[in-house]
Order: C-alpha cells, then structure tokens, then sequence
C-alpha cells in the first residue's frame, strides 16, 4: 500500500489521540492526589463546550472565552469533587465511583434540556482548509488542537514542578499521609486536581468542538478511549498518555482501513486487555512492590 | 381487598389516572440522546398540530367536540425501553392511537404488542424497512401499524437514480453501523441491482456512532477511485464525512437518505456540505401559507431559531392530522376503528408537506404499501446550499407546490408500485 | 428456628406475591414489568458476586447478558433446539467466555480491572455487530419463544418461569455463598495476600466466581431473549452497564435481598417516572424521608453534615424543578440521577443495607447458635519435636534492583523450636519471611522443608506445603467475623464437592467447620467473640486472631512476625502464653520479634540478621552480649530497637 496513504492514516490518527491524552491526562490529575477518577469526565468536557459555545454566542471574543471555559471547567470540577467524590474519600469507600457516574448523568440531563439535544457547530478563527505537509494533508485546526495538547499538559506539569503549591500536589500524590503530616492539607490538594482536571476537561471541549460539533453526546465514545488511554500509559504516567494516546489513534486509523472500518476498535481493545495483563500498572506506571 | 390492592397499585403505575371525554394519543420516540434531534422535532410537530387541534375546540366525535390529550413517553432509543413502553401503552384501555418512533429496533421489539392488541400506530418520523416487512413477512391478516414516512425502498431508489443520472460508474457505500445504515445499505445496493447495475461500488464502508476521524474510510474509498458516496447514517457523523473529504482534498459528492437535510448535518459541515444531495419530503422553505404558518408557529412555541430536523417535525405534524381525520370519520376514540377509518380515508387531508388524499388503504400482507403514505410523488431530490436545503431542481419546487395545496391523485387500492 | 422462619418466611412470601400476580391482575405492562424485574434480578445477582463479593467494578456483565442472549436465540433460530438448550447453552457460554477473561482481567484489580472489562464488553459488540452472517448484525436477530412440552408459553408462564428461575438461583447462590465458597469471595475481597496464604487459592476463586456471576449473567441473557424476541448488539453497550451497577450498589451489594432490591429499583424507577403524579408523590415522599433522615443524623451526630444536607438538597431540587419544569419526561435522567444521588450517599449501605439493619433493631434476630467447641486433641494432636533440621535456608538471596535487602542468609530451624530472628529496622527480617512464605521469588538460594525444596513465590503453595504465617502488618478478613476469619483457613475439613454444596447438602461439614473453628478461638480466648466482626474487634484480639487463623492451617512451622507489635503489656503477657501453648502441641515457631523479652522468654535459638547477613546466631542470653549484635543496634537510630528495650514499638 501506497506510503503516504498509510502516513496519511497514521498522522490523522494520531492527531486525534492527542485529544483522548489530554482528556487521559485528566483522569491522571485526579487519580495522583485521590486515587479516584471522575466518570462523569466525559460530561465535564461536554458542557463545558457548550457553555463555551454560549459565551461565543453572546459576543465574547474567541480568545477571550477560552479563560471563561476554562474557569467553568474548573468550578464544575469542584462540583464533582465537592458532591462525588470527597465524602467517598473520607470514608474510604469506592462510593465516588457510582457518584461521578451520577453526577455526570445529571449533567447529561441538564444539558440536553438547556442547551438542546442537538450536534451543533463550534466556530473557531483557526481555518480548517488542509495544509500539505511530506505528503500528508492535515489541517490548521487539526494542528492547533495538537499545540493546544502539547501546550496545557506542558504548563501544568511545570506547575507541578517549579511551584510550591505544585510541590504540594506532589507531595500529596507520592504519599498522601506523610503530606498531611507535614502541613499540607490533602483536602485542598485534591480539590486543586479536580479543578486543573475540570479546567483540562474545558480546554478539551474547547479545542475537539470545531472538529466533533458541540452536543450532549459528543464526548461519550471519546471518554472510554481517553480513559483506555490513561489506564494503558499508566494512571501515574504523566507524558506516557501522549505516546499511548497517538499510538492508539494510529491503530485504530489503520485497523478500520486493513480490517474494515467495523473492526476499528478491535486491534486496539485486545491490545489493551494483553497490555495490562503484561503490565498491570500501565505500560509506563511504576511497578508496585508488594508489601505486607 | 387484597386483590384490590394489588389492582390498584398496578394500574396506578400502569395508566394515567386522568379519564374522561378526550382523544388520548401517545407521542413516543427518543427524546434524548443521539437520535433525540429527530424523536423530539417529530413530537414537538405533533404537539403543535394538537394545540392548533384543541385550539379550535377539539376534534368533532360524534356528536361532541374532544379534545386531544398527550402520552408521552421517551424510548431513549433502547429497544427494552421501546417494548416496555409498548407493553404499557398496550394496556392502556382507552388509547386511541401511539404516533412515533424513530429507531428501527425498537419497533421491532416494541410493535408487536401493539399490534397484538390491535392499537393503531403510526410510524413517525423513520424508521428502516423493517420495521414494515416484519409484518408481510409474518404475513398477518390484519395491521394495524401504518408508516408515515418516507419509506427507504423510495429514498434509496431515488438515491441510486440520482448517481446514475449524474453519469457516475464508481461508487462508494458509506453507511452507519446501526439498524438504519445497515439496512440502508442493503436497500441501495438492492437498487443498485434492479436498476441494472449501472453503478460499480468500489469500496464498502461503515462508522460508528460517534466517529469523528473518518480519513481511513475516505481513504478507501478515494484510491478505489469512487466518483460519489452514496451514504446512509443519522447526524454528526455524516458532517464528519465531509469535513474529512474536504481535508484530504476528495471532490465526490454525498448522495444519501432524508438525514443529510438535518440541522445537526448542514451546519456542521458548513461549506464543505454544498452539493449534497438527498430525497426530501418537505422542505424548510416557506412556499405554501401553510408551511410558512408551520414554520413560524413551530420557531415561536418551541422558542427555536430553526427545527432540528424540519422533515420529522412536518411529518409529526401532518401525522396527527391524519390520525385525527381518521377519528373524526370513525366517530369514535376506539383505536380499532380508528384503524379502519385510517384504511380508508375518505376526505383529503391538508397538511404541510402534502394535501393527503387516501394515503392508506386496507392491509395486504403481500404490498406493505398499503401502509405507506408516501409515494414517490411527494418526494423530490434536495441539495444542500450554503447552509439550507434547497429544491434539487426548480420543477420539484413547482410540482411540489401543486401537490401541497390541491389534492394527490388518489391512491387505486391494492396497486402495487 | 426463629431465625430461619422468619428469613424463609420472608423469602416465600415475597415470591409467592410475586407469582400470584398474574393470576390477579391481567395487565400486559405490569407483567411485562414483572418479567423484566425477575430477569434483572439474576442478572443483577450475578453481578454481585464481583462488584459485591469481590468488590471489583465489572463492566462486562453486560456483554455476558448479550452473549447469553445471542446465545439462546441462535439456539433456537438456527438449531432448532428447544428453550431448554437454550439456556443451558447461553450458560454455557457464559460460564466459559468468563472464565476466559478472567485469565487476563484477574491479575488486575481497581481501575485497570474495569478497563480490562469495558474492553471485553466493547469487543463482544463489535463482535456481535460485524458477525453478520451469524448474528445478522445491527439488523438484529428475531426469534419467537419456542414451546415447552408442547405449550405455547404465554405471558403469565414465561413469568412463572423467569420467577422460578430466579428462585432456583437464589437458593442456589445462598447456600454457596453460605459455605467456604462465600467466605472465601470476601476473604480475597478483604486482603488477597492473606487469602493466598491461608490456602485458599485467590486465583481460583477469582475465576471461579467470575466465571460463576457471568454464567448467571448468560443465563439472564437467554431469558432477555425469549422475553424480548428481538435482539440488537446496540441493546448490550457502556449505558445498560451502568444502570446495571447502580443496581447492585442502590440495592446494597453483598446481598441477594440487595440484588433482587436494585433490580425492582433500575426496572420500575424509569417506567414510573413518566407518569407526572407518580413523580409528584416520589419527589415529596423522598423530600420528606431525606429531611428527616438528614435531621435525625444530624441530632445524633451519626452522619456528616454532608451526608445529612445532600440528600436533602438533592430532592429539594427535585421538588422546586417539579414545580417549574412543564415536561417532566424532558427531564426524566436528571431526576433518575437525583434520586440516586440521594439514595447513594443517604444510604452508603444501599437500601438493603439500611433496610437490614433497621429489621435486625425491630426483630432481634439471633444468630444461629453455635455448635460445641471441638476437642484440641483432633485438631491438632500433638506432634513429636525430634529437633530434627525442619526448615533450611541456604545462601538465600533476595535484591530489589541494587538493594541487598537479604544477602546469603543461611539458616537452620529444628523441628519443635522455637527459633528466634531478630535485628535492627531494615535488616531484612520482614523480606526473609515474604521469601519463605512465598509472597517474593528468591533472587538465589534453596529453602528446604523437612529435606525437600520449598515451593518458591507462590503464597498459596508454601501454605499448602505445611507453613502458616501471620502479618506483621494486620492482614485480617475485616468484614468476616472472628468465627469466620478461622474457618476461611481451616485445613482438611471441607471435602464436598461443588454440586452438593450448590444443593445445600454440605452443611454437616459446615458445623464441624464451626466446632474446629471456636475450639482454636477458645484457644486465644476469643471464643466469646466469636460472631465479632474481626474489624471491630480491639487490637491486641486482632493480633490474637491472627495466630488462631494461622493455627487453622494446621502447620508444621508457624511463622510469626512481630506479633507483639504495638501491644500493650497485659496483652504481651497473653501473647506469650498463647504461643507456649501452640509450642507445646508440638508446632516448630519462627518468630520474628523486636521485644528481647518476649524472645528471651520464648526461643530456644536466636538468629540476629544485618544488612541482611547473619551477624550472630546462639542462645538468647549469648547472642544478647555479642559484640557484633551490640554495634548493629547502638549504630542504629537512637529510637528503638535496643535488645531489651522496653517500650513497645508500634507497627
């Protein structure tokens, strides 16, 4: 087969796995300081989209709106955090599992009946005409959706690093009681990643809406392959999600085109159960040493 | 008294508790998620036409005037929800008729219940050929589910016509992996064959809900050399497959089902949907007083700026004025005779996407068309345009003008198409 | 007897109401309802044995439901076959594809387990929708329900079937989960490490009870079938699942009542709430429940603000929208979630869990009593301590990457001993027990028992081999009672095979499993606390526990670590007395320690280990004065662990 068919394939593939890493990345903020993911991710990116989509309408500037999304990402990741997720954790039940799921039901509902049941158009000032590239068409906003990726996970894994509120989720994420121990409130480090997590939901609303549409469904067959991603890298991998997220894109990509498109997912989903049975921790998660 | 209880509690979760001197109809489909754009535009157009309905007082029964009363019930698209609710509206004693249902599964597992019990149901605004064959196919002597919608036999007929007028020999079959694409599919490549195998199709490609990356299918199709897609599926996804044509610089036109012309299709393809083209029932385009009076009154009471998809909401609408024709002859609210009188509707309807003059005639397991209002007639060939459906050709818009304000030739019983 | 009526009694009535409805009442829908209600309540059963009983979510359980299903109706549409083979078939099938997925899925637990599920559930629908040929694909598949001795099965006794089905499955699940099989689902619920090396084989049960919840799960599916007579692969995906989840938990997990609970909750709950009216009564019925519920905790500072105020606001919400809202079935999901909301964190429990506690206060139901203890003599004869070599370790080696945590250790324990290894934190005590007990590989070395090599980095076959261990780290079954936490260990007494424990005929080796159980509680003078759940009880009775559940082993050499950790001093005194008293049935001891005491009083040998090398080995009072032993401790740390020292240390 034809080289540049197969780049061809390989590249939009991967370009769209970068948005199943970023929302993957989402499930990694949260699970480092909670061990607990949100469910509802899916939902998070969903109506954050359409408010998003509602600032545009009302005249904000494009540029302008995205601090607004984001900030609604992140109020309503706190949402979750406050109804779902703390309670649970307090107790140290599973119970924030069926609560996110819930919650992010609820939000479903909600939107549907505010924002319409239908897939409507996101505009974006980025083009989406295709731009030839070594013998690959990909297009402007494909790319923008790439740098935006590259770009947020960038800025908060320096967070993490070179400030001391980042130190503290460290701190929380490698070992939560010796944290508390030391003065850092494990509480507020947690809702800090459901925040970022919420904000990171946002940004991939915003940044996969020109391409998926805006509706309440949008994110439901993204968010079981972002959170396949996540569980596959590692859920403590950090930049892993990249590397398995574009991978993941390019197989699916190529699989629809050597096996039929109905087979799509398959390559991909036996891939992922011998994965984990090989490296139960994800591909690029720490080992555990067991310990009694 | 035990009994009783029991009794009582069962039918207070089985019926409203509601009774008396109205025409109870029940507006089913799915009314959220995926397919909820179509399940809701069809109820809401029924709502409307009810409201215009009792409005003027209610529908003449007999001796009184009744008015009309809604069930409502969303199906979620979910074929158990569909045969629960099926189930449910089985039992209700007096219901005159069910309007509704957009998927083809749940018809198949819903509808039998019904016509179990002989409850008039009108199919709207979808639903693949199945959901009709079943019935031929079991060959029951008596139907009482009638379609009110285009049926895919025509729309993939016109589809394949469409390809072959245009002088293309290579085509593409694209096609959604649920019931309506798959069986979309089988109807077009079934004409492709009747219609003398004018087409070759060079490639064979499915999506799924929700896919947004269609380059790999688009690949196939573009290096077998297809010249047009020939495609069946709901929503998103179909804009999905232009703007992925567009990236990688494939020039082939979509030719497909009535679901092109859908809100959620026309906007998110914005210019990369131009040229589309797809067999239309109604049209979003004010040419008669009549569908200007549906457009405006649907954009005011649902406080919409446009319908999500005109083609269910004009069907949902016209759908009950049949239905209440039918109880209007029948002079009864007893769904059976309403079935009848259906069968045999002496004075035209007006409604907005056609004047409907004997649109039904009596059940022959051998011709589902007995059950089919749609002719190829009130159909014509729509084309995306800068964002809005316009006539294929300007000889439909005037045929089609014709027919919504005089009355279609009548239907000669038994004659097969 | 008391007891058991009233169980039973509830049991039969609930289901003899259930059957007599058709017979009163001729409304398709409520029996369609009904139908639906008793499949889900397998279905949902079998769910529960991984979400309740393994507490692993379990996304599969829906791909199971379809199989059975795609199962059943090939069966009949393409083989002809009755409705009898069906079933049987659709199983089958998901007894063997569960097990299948087990393989891979069991080595994972948490989020990667439920991946590994959705996965599987994922395939079997592309699987189901690509197999045209077979399946007919997204067409769907229609079937009709064939007849059953030659009657044609009407609504009302396809419900009388799918009820005594469930019946059927119900007894069934109760008597395995009441015997061994049961205990030992939550055992490795509870700690998967100690249920390994208890001999109770993790991975078996894994896979056993997976295999078993899906198998119910096929067999729901062959009754969805003939139920619906309409089969789309659409119909099995992630939605359903999740419905399916709340379900198990809303009803209360771990429970069949719970199960059969959750399923009328996911049946009728969305049916019901299409009617305005009805949704009015919920909403306010709920409002009010919510507000008094969330009071009372309040007052009695049971609850959490949080915990109390939700629910409330929750169903406020859903009382204000209703008022507002002009089309209730727009909305029905949102209030389908704030429903659950409530319910989920209100009742954490699920509304059985509540429930059961709430009719355990208002009937007192007594615990069955307990048989007699049986006699020490048959449980565990004296054994003869010939002080033969029992265990020897030779030049063992254990590194984690560059980390010599145990480095050439070689060792000699006589049979009868009591063998003492001590040394400073970190000298590698802790690693030369996971090695011998089997939780880590040995990097070099042999262990041998009684002259033949030690199974190596399995805990499961080192236990099976004649050595029983205790955590240094508590490592009990917290939701299991004391009783049980014993009779999960207990060696050589459960012999039935599957089918009769399934028919409930292994009950005689159940109470003889109790007798054996209290006679080693008694040993450790927990026997009044027998029916103490072993998370409630105080920590030296923890510690105590540990060594009774070891002694169900039955071992040959019983290895202790630290078990006076953390224990006070009236305790310590117990601590010893209770390990004479093992010592003089003839059991070798190794005994890890830090308190010198405890190790002066009790070992006939001490080895002292550092940076995992032997630095000296002899009698206590020798190896005490040994200048080596004496630099290793003094060198370390001023805190702890000076030979003698006298405060106790905690874990």
């Amino acid at each position: 087969m034809n080289a540049s068919i197969i780049g061809q394939m390989a590249v939009s593939g991967a370009l769209m796995g970068l948005v199943y890493a970023l929302i993957a990345y989402g499930f990694q903020l949260t699970f480092a300081t909670s061990k607990s993911i949100n469910f509802g991710q899916g939902e998070l990116v969903m109506v954050s989209a359409f408010f998003s989509l509602t600032l545009l309408n009302l005249g904000v500037p494009y540029w302008a709106m995205i601090p607004g999304g984001l900030l609604f990402g992140a109020l309503m990741g706190l949402v979750v955090e406050r109804a779902g997720v703390r309670l649970a954790l307090e107790q140290k039940s599973e119970g924030w599992i069926l609560l996110t799921i819930i919650i992010g039901l609820f939000f479903f509902s909600a939107a549907e009946n505010l924002w319409g049941r239908d897939d409507r158009p996101f505009p974006t000032p980025i083009s989406a005409d295709p731009i030839h590239v070594l013998g690959v068409d990909v297009t402007r906003l494909e790319l923008a959706v790439a740098i935006g990726v590259l770009a947020i996970m960038g800025a908060i894994e320096l967070f993490k690093r070179r400030t001391l509120l980042g130190k503290a989720f460290e701190a929380v994420s490698a070992d939560r009681d010796a944290a508390e121990l030391m003065g850092i409130s494990a509480t507020r480090t947690v809702m800090l990643s459901y925040g970022l997590s919420g904000a990171v939901a946002a940004l991939a609303g915003i940044l996969v809406s020109p391409i998926t549409t805006v509706g309440p469904t949008m994110a439901s067959a993204l968010i079981l392959k972002a959170f396949s991603v996540a569980v596959v890298a590692g859920l403590d991998s950090g930049f892993g999600v990249v590397l398995i997220g574009m991978f993941l894109g390019a197989l699916e990509s190529l699989a629809s085109f050597y096996l039929g498109s109905g087979w799509r997912e398959a390559p991909g989903l036996i891939l992922l159960i011998l994965a984990l049975a090989v490296r139960p921790t994800g591909v690029f998660g720490k080992a555990v040493i067991r310990k009694v | 008294m035990f009994k009783q209880i029991v009794q009582g509690s069962l039918l207070l979760t089985a019926l409203g508790l509601t009774a008396g001197d109205t025409v109870k109809i029940a507006l089913t489909g799915p009314f959220s998620g995926g397919s909820a754009p179509m399940g809701t535009s069809a109820r809401d157009g029924s709502k409307l036409a009810i409201a215009e309905i009792n409005a003027a007082g209610g529908i003449q029964v007999g001796g009184k005037k009744m008015k009309i009363e809604i069930v409502e019930r969303d199906d979620e698209a979910k074929n158990e929800r569909g045969a629960l609710i099926a189930q449910e509206l089985a039992a209700m004693s007096d219901l005159t008729g069910v309007i509704g249902t957009v998927n083809t599964g749940v018809c198949m597992a819903g509808d039998k219940h019904l016509q179990e019990k002989g409850i008039t149901k009108i199919i709207c605004p979808a639903a693949g050929s199945a959901s009709m064959t079943q019935w031929s196919k079991a060959g029951v002597k008596d139907c009482s589910i009638f379609r009110f919608a285009a049926h895919d036999g025509i729309q993939a007929a016109m589809v394949v016509e469409e390809a072959i007028n245009r002088k293309y020999t290579k085509v593409a079959v694209v096609f959604d992996s649920t019931n309506y694409g798959v069986s979309g599919r089988d109807d077009m490549l079934d004409q492709i064959k009747k219609q003398g195998n004018k087409l070759e199709v060079v490639a064979q490609e499915k999506f799924n809900i929700g896919d947004k990356d269609m380059t790999a299918q688009l690949l196939r199709a573009k290096s077998a050399g297809a010249q047009a897609i020939l495609i069946w599926g709901i929503g998103p996804e179909l804009a999905a497959i232009s703007n992925g044509m567009a990236k990688i610089g494939m020039k082939a036109p979509l030719i497909g089902g009535w679901t092109l012309s859908m809100s959620n299709y026309i906007d998110n393809a914005g210019k990369n949907g131009n040229g589309t083209l797809m067999p239309q029932t109604f049209i979003e385009e004010p040419i008669t007083p009549k569908a200007k009076a549906f457009i405006d009154g649907y954009h005011k009471t649902f406080k919409v700026g446009r319908i999500p998809s005109p083609v269910a909401a004009a069907q949902g609408y016209d759908a009950v004025y049949l239905m209440a024709a039918a109880v209007k002859q029948a002079g009864s609210t007893d769904t059976k005779k309403v079935k009848e009188a259906l069968e045999d509707l002496k004075e035209p309807v007006q409604g907005v996407i056609a004047t409907w003059n004997h649109p039904y005639t009596k059940w022959d397991p051998a011709d589902v068309t007995t059950h089919e209002a749609f002719r190829r007639e009130q159909t014509v060939m729509g084309m995306v345009k800068d964002g809005h459906v316009v006539f294929g050709n300007d000889a439909d818009r005037e045929r089609l003008r014709k027919s919504a304000l005089s009355a279609t030739p009548a239907k000669i019983k038994g004659k097969k198409k | 007897m008391r007891r058991i009526l009233l169980l039973r009694g509830a049991e039969l009535m609930v289901f003899a109401f259930l059957a007599t409805i058709p017979l009163l009442v001729v409304n398709p829908y409520a029996l369609g309802l009904l139908t639906l209600l008793a499949i889900y309540g397998i279905l949902l059963i079998g769910l529960d044995v991984t979400v309740g009983y393994l507490g692993q979510v379990n996304l599969a359980h829906v791909a199971f439901l379809g199989l059975g299903a795609y199962t059943a109706g090939l069966v009949v549409t393409k083989l002809g076959l009755g409705m009898g083979p069906a079933l049987l078939a659709a199983m089958a099938v998901g007894l063997l594809l569960g097990g299948l997925l087990a393989l891979p899925a069991l080595r994972l637990e948490g989020p990667q387990f439920a991946l590994a599920t959705l996965s599987f559930a994922a395939l079997s629908t592309t699987a189901l929708n690509e197999l045209e040929s077979l399946t007919g694909g997204a067409q769907g598949l229609s079937l009709s329900r064939p007849p059953v001795f030659g009657h044609a099965l009407t609504p009302p006794l396809f419900f009388w079937l799918c009820l005594a089905l469930l019946a059927l499955v119900w007894v069934v699940m109760r008597n395995l989960l009441a015997s061994q099989w049961g205990r030992a689902f939550e055992a490795l619920r509870d700690s998967p490490i100690a249920t390994d090396a208890m001999g109770v084989g993790t991975y078996q049960h894994k896979v056993a009870a997976f295999a078993l919840g899906s198998s119910l799960g096929g067999l729901a599916g062959g009754l969805y079938a003939f139920n619906f007579q309409y089969l789309q692969p659409q119909s099995f995906t992630y939605d359903l699942m999740i419905i399916l989840l709340l379900g198990v938990v809303l009803g209360g997990r771990k429970s069949l009542w719970g199960a059969f609970v959750g399923a009328t909750v996911i049946v009728l709950l969305p049916n019901l709430l299409s009617n305005r009216l009805l949704f009015q009564v919920f909403s306010g019925l709920g409002f009010a429940m919510a507000l008094a519920a969330g009071l009372r905790g309040l007052v009695k500072k049971t609850t959490r603000p949080f915990q109390a105020l939700a629910p409330v606001v929750a169903m406020g919400l859903l009382v204000v929208g209703g008022l507002f809202v002009e089309n209730t079935e727009d909305w029905r999901k949102a209030i389908f979630a704030l429903m659950l909301f409530s319910v989920v964190v209100g009742l954490p429990e699920g509304l059985m869990g509540f429930l059961s506690i709430f009719l355990a206060k208002l009937f007192r139901v007594p615990h069955a009593p307990l048989p007699e203890p049986s006699d020490i003599e048959a449980i565990l004869p004296p054994r003869s301590a010939d002080g033969a070599p029992l265990l020897v370790i030779e030049d063992l080696k254990r590194y984690f990457g560059g980390v010599k945590a145990v480095d050439g250790l070689s060792m000699i324990i006589r049979s009868g001993a009591i063998h003492g290894l001590i040394g400073p934190n970190g000298s590698g005590k802790s690693t030369v027990v996971n090695v011998i007990s089997g939780l880590y590989t040995p990097s070099a070395g042999r262990i041998l028992l009684r002259g033949s090599a030690l199974p190596s980095g399995s805990l499961f076959r080192v236990s099976k081999s004649g050595v029983a261990r205790t955590f240094q780290n508590l490592q009990l079954f917290g939701e299991l009672t004391a009783l049980e936490n014993v009779m999960v260990a207990l060696k050589g007494v459960y012999r039935s095979p599957l089918p009769l424990v399934l028919l409930g005929l292994a009950r005689r080796e159940e109470s003889q499993a109790q007798a054996d159980a209290l006679c080693l509680l008694d040993r450790i003078g927990l026997k009044d606390q027998a029916l103490t759940k072993a998370k409630d009880l105080t920590y030296g009775a923890q510690r105590f526990l540990e060594v009774a559940r070891a002694l169900a082993r039955k071992p040959d050499l019983l290895i202790l670590d630290e078990p006076a950790a953390g224990l006070a001093h009236p305790d310590v005194v117990q601590l010893i007395e209770i390990i004479k008293r093992v010592h003089k049935r003839g059991i070798s001891i190794l005994l890890i320690e830090h308190h010198m005491d405890v190790v002066s009083e009790l070992c006939d040998t001490v080895t002292v280990l550092d940076g995992g090398k032997v630095i000296a080995e002899g009698k206590p009072e020798e190896v005490k004065r040994h200048p080596k032993v004496v630099e290793a401790y003094l060198g370390q740390p001023p805190q702890s662990d000076l030979p003698g020292d006298p405060s106790p240390q905690p874990a």
